[in-house]
């Protein structure tokens, strides 16, 4: 909520405070007590959308550090999911490690991934650099799948429900607690990683390369290390997501799934952390909003075949029309809804639209 | 032998579709990443039209490539216009839009079935035996054919005709272009239809030899390493690329592993971008433009 | 001689880029048939800009003639699209950029549409430009300055303008270049009856050539006059023919006055 007016920092203690106002203070734990309270009394239908968006928020926060601040465009996030999922599968079932084994394993073979693919970047802008990591993609399922056919897991890798300290995460409940606290974890480190050097450092890359070395920005260094942040942290995610589902497979980490998470950060708002976070529920609702309108639709029966094909168009005609009419995204409107409150009965008119 | 006709016939498909990156690339600095849907959808029309010009399967084939060229020009009137003048990367995500838009579309209109449009025209595809022992199909032949006679038109409508040359100093000067009389909208559309109709013939051709379901558009997808490797702004990069993926996607998959197939364009690409990322025939200042 | 008709009016135009940024305001000109117009100033202070709006815009320069109007032979042409310009007989020679780099000579001349007016205008190009002829086949990004700056000026010629826009005719080239292109924008200008509106930051070249001046600062129009006139203008003689008496005065102490004298009226 920004300062309406009349509001001025004194001090560079109040300038780091992350919850400024008494407002800010209390919309956010009214907010933080609502999603700890929700698990207790929602279907466990609606826990489980709300862990695939805890999940898809940490996959898209990562992938809006690299592509909305450091500017980088990333067509393999599937990739880098399927190789944080792969690399847990592989260890559970080749030496049965536990969880706490895994998951920084699965960050560490992110971050190597992340190394590689950003590679590139020191040499490629722009939309050679989509198409390399598009490739990488590929690879990275290529070597899942061959993983897969070559121990016989044709049809996938099995997973056991981990257990941390004895507590088996066994139940929707109790994974929405664990991957609330991971995205909330994936939230504040964002958050913070921006106001510090390295978020100035990649910003001041986005807007101009050339400018920013001139500035004494290490280009190639920082370019890289959006990459391998972001890619230890889609990892994670795919780790998560691994045990969350129990089962590994490459079918799960398609393209379509890449083209989902750059959908995230376009229609949640390029450059924008709340912009991460609306995408992922907004991309993640979309198909049960689809299925919900098609159930109270008449013509049920003739189409209920066809409800992924229906999926598709209505996300490629919702991403179009973002791109077209509201290039800011989800954020955008919900910027000039708060000025609309802020300023009423006064209207708002922009000085410009950003671009 | 059977190798190298192999080799021949996949390069001809890879060099029939990317061409379609190249024009538009060439002529608008868009990546088009929906060529391998708009594939898809020139396959399909053809099935439409087979389906209701059972009788004139010849007339059936013209009706297809035509309507694909509409097709292109009218998703660059409704959609990519709009998108001139905005971030090259708003565009090609446009593109990725349009593409997933299009996948499911297709399966709207046409159900998940797979088809066979060979059957709809009454056409059938005898094997020909050429020296050797090496056998060809008689699609796979024409297909050759297609991508010969396609490729000798671009070079010489872009080489030799008025608006060939319009079209290049469209995609090198926009603004300078403008400012000669020549309308951006109208070589843009020109390029997105041609880029379209070569698209859709290439999928009706594979469609024909084949059937026709859902995963040509990774055909498509893999025809673009082809194009890049070649660099993305030369059509005889292009074939040379087609040339050299088809070459390293038929060896890997006969004597390393089959599940190489949809990988190898990819690991080729890496490689070339890695080595040269300008791409083999492309111009350098290209890496600066985007 | 009666009085001619104006074949071109800017009536108070003002152009935005971005939506903010204010680059001209207030411009108004006229120019008559037959008529050399020079536009002076210094960097920035809109004249390109001017020249541009007269041409149209296209959408990547984000730029729109946000107020005023330009009319072109009784024609409403601000904010149309250049290629629209262009077919209405107004042409511009840009400053950078001016030829199709990759394409070469001849190329370059095809891919000009041609005007109404004539069918062999590509033969008119080569007529007033016969060294073009020799380098045909020639990549017109290897051309030099002088040989590109004909090239510019013989493809505008392809589109049979009547009304021809040329930005910065001298910059970067050798007085003796310079002078036999002036001599060639006469000779056209008289066989083709062309009318022609000069931007210069040169303003002994642009005086000696115009009938007519603008003189531009910080996007807006601060004198005009016959180009007699301005020559023996005392600021004008000084700030950019640089004949000094007397005195050096600071230049931004002028402008200051100027525009504080603008500012109260």
């Amino acid at each position: 909520m920004p300062n309406a007016s009349g509001y001025f920092r004194t001090s560079l203690d109040q300038d780091l405070v992350l919850l400024d106002t008494r407002t800010q203070k209390v919309s956010c734990a009214v907010f933080c007590a609502l999603l700890l309270f929700v698990p207790f009394v929602a279907k466990p239908l609606f826990i489980d959308i709300a862990n695939q968006v805890f999940l898809a928020a940490i996959g898209a926060l990562a992938l809006m550090l690299v592509t909305g601040f450091a500017g980088q465009i990333s067509l393999g996030h599937a990739g880098l999911l399927a190789a944080g999922a792969f690399t847990a599968g592989i260890l559970f079932k080749e030496f049965a490690a536990p969880i706490w084994v895994t998951l920084p394993a699965s960050a560490c073979i992110g971050a190597v991934f992340g190394l590689i693919f950003g590679l590139p970047s020191l040499r490629l802008r722009g939309l050679y650099l989509a198409v390399s990591t598009l490739g990488l993609h590929f690879i990275v399922v290529y070597l899942g799948g061959e993983y897969e056919t070559r121990r016989g897991f044709s049809t996938g890798i099995p997973l056991d429900p981990p257990s941390i300290g004895g507590w088996s995460l066994d139940n929707g409940r109790a994974w929405y607690f664990v991957l609330l606290a991971f995205a909330a974890g994936a939230t504040l480190f964002s958050i913070n990683l921006l106001r510090s050097k390295t978020g100035r450092a990649w910003r001041a890359l986005r807007s101009n390369e050339t400018v920013a070395e001139a500035l004494g920005v290490h280009v190639a260094g920082h370019k890289l290390l959006a990459f391998v942040i972001s890619s230890a942290m889609t990892s994670i995610a795919g780790c998560l997501f691994a045990y969350y589902r129990s089962f590994v497979s490459v079918e799960a980490f398609s393209l379509f799934l890449s083209i989902q998470y750059v959908a995230m950060v376009i229609i949640g708002g390029l450059g924008s952390i709340l912009g991460a976070l609306l995408g992922a529920v907004f991309v993640v609702l979309l198909p049960y909003i689809v299925e919900w309108v098609t159930a109270i639709l008449p013509l049920t029966a003739s189409i209920s075949g066809l409800i992924f094909a229906i999926n598709h168009t209505v996300f490629g005609v919702v991403m179009v029309l973002f791109l077209l009419f509201e290039p800011r995204g989800l954020v955008g409107i919900w910027q000039r809804l708060q000025n609309y409150f802020l300023l009423w009965p006064f209207r708002q008119t922009p000085l410009s639209s950003e671009r | 032998m059977q190798l190298a006709v192999n080799i021949v016939v996949l390069a001809a498909i890879y060099a029939l579709i990317s061409c379609g990156y190249v024009l538009i690339y060439r002529v608008s600095r868009v990546l088009n990443l929906a060529h391998g849907e708009l594939m898809l959808v020139g396959a399909y029309l053809l099935y439409s039209t087979a389906s209701l010009l059972g009788g004139n399967p010849l007339t059936a084939v013209a009706m297809a490539a035509v309507l694909g060229l509409l097709v292109g020009v009218l998703v660059y009137v409704l959609l990519m216009r709009r998108m001139t003048g905005e971030m090259v990367l708003a565009a090609v995500l446009c593109t990725i839009a349009l593409g997933v838009m299009l996948r499911g579309a297709t399966v709207l209109i046409w159900s998940a079935q797979v088809r066979h449009p060979m059957e709809a025209l009454g056409w059938s595809n005898p094997s020909l035996v050429l020296f050797g022992d090496a056998r060809i199909s008689l699609i796979s032949a024409i297909l050759i054919g297609a991508t010969a006679v396609v490729y000798a038109a671009l070079f010489g409508f872009l080489g030799f005709t008025r608006w060939g040359i319009r079209m290049r100093a469209a995609g090198q000067n926009p603004l300078l272009a403008s400012q000669r009389g020549i309308q951006l909208h109208g070589v843009y559309a020109l390029a997105w239809g041609l880029s379209t109709f070569t698209a859709g013939l290439a999928g009706m051709l594979i469609s024909l030899d084949s059937s026709l379901d859902g995963t040509m558009t990774m055909i498509g997808l893999k025809a673009f390493p082809a194009a890049l490797v070649g660099g993305l702004d030369s059509l005889a990069g292009a074939l040379i690329g087609s040339a050299i993926i088809a070459i390293a996607e038929v060896l890997l998959i006969q004597f390393v592993n089959p599940l190489l197939s949809d990988v190898v364009p990819f690991f080729v690409l890496l490689a070339v971008l890695v080595i040269r990322p300008w791409g083999l025939f492309g111009s350098k200042e290209e890496l600066d433009r985007v | 001689m009666d009085a001619p008709e104006t074949i071109l009016s800017v009536e108070k135009i003002e152009v935005t880029y971005h939506r903010v940024v204010t680059a001209v305001q207030g411009v108004s000109m006229t120019v008559k048939r037959g008529q050399i117009v020079a536009l002076l100033g210094n960097n920035g202070a809109g004249k390109t800009t001017t020249l541009r709006a007269i041409s149209g815009f296209v959408g990547m320069d984000d730029a729109q003639v946000s107020e005023g109007s330009i009319s072109y032979k009784g024609q409403r042409t601000e904010n149309r699209q250049p290629h629209e310009v262009t077919r209405l007989g107004v042409v511009l020679v840009p400053e950078r950029s001016k030829v199709f780099e990759n394409l070469t000579v001849a190329e370059n001349i095809l891919a000009a549409v041609p005007g109404k007016k004539s069918k062999s205008q590509a033969a008119v190009a080569y007529e007033y430009f016969p060294q073009l002829v020799r380098l045909r086949e020639r990549e017109a990004g290897y051309l030099s300055g002088g040989e590109r700056q004909m090239l510019a000026i013989a493809s505008a010629l392809v589109c049979a303008p009547e009304l021809l826009l040329v930005d910065e005719l001298s910059l970067g080239l050798a007085p003796r270049v310079v002078a036999d292109l002036i001599e060639r924008l006469q000779l056209i200008r008289g066989e083709l009856g062309l009318t022609i509106v000069l931007v210069e930051q040169n303003a002994t070249v642009a005086l000696e050539l115009a009938d007519y001046g603008y003189v531009m600062e910080n996007g807006r129009i601060v004198l005009d006059g016959t180009a007699d006139r301005l020559r023996s203008h005392d600021d004008i003689r000084e700030f950019y023919l640089g004949h000094v008496q007397g005195e050096r005065r600071n230049y931004r102490d002028v402008k200051q006055y100027r525009r504080s004298r603008r500012w109260y009226g």
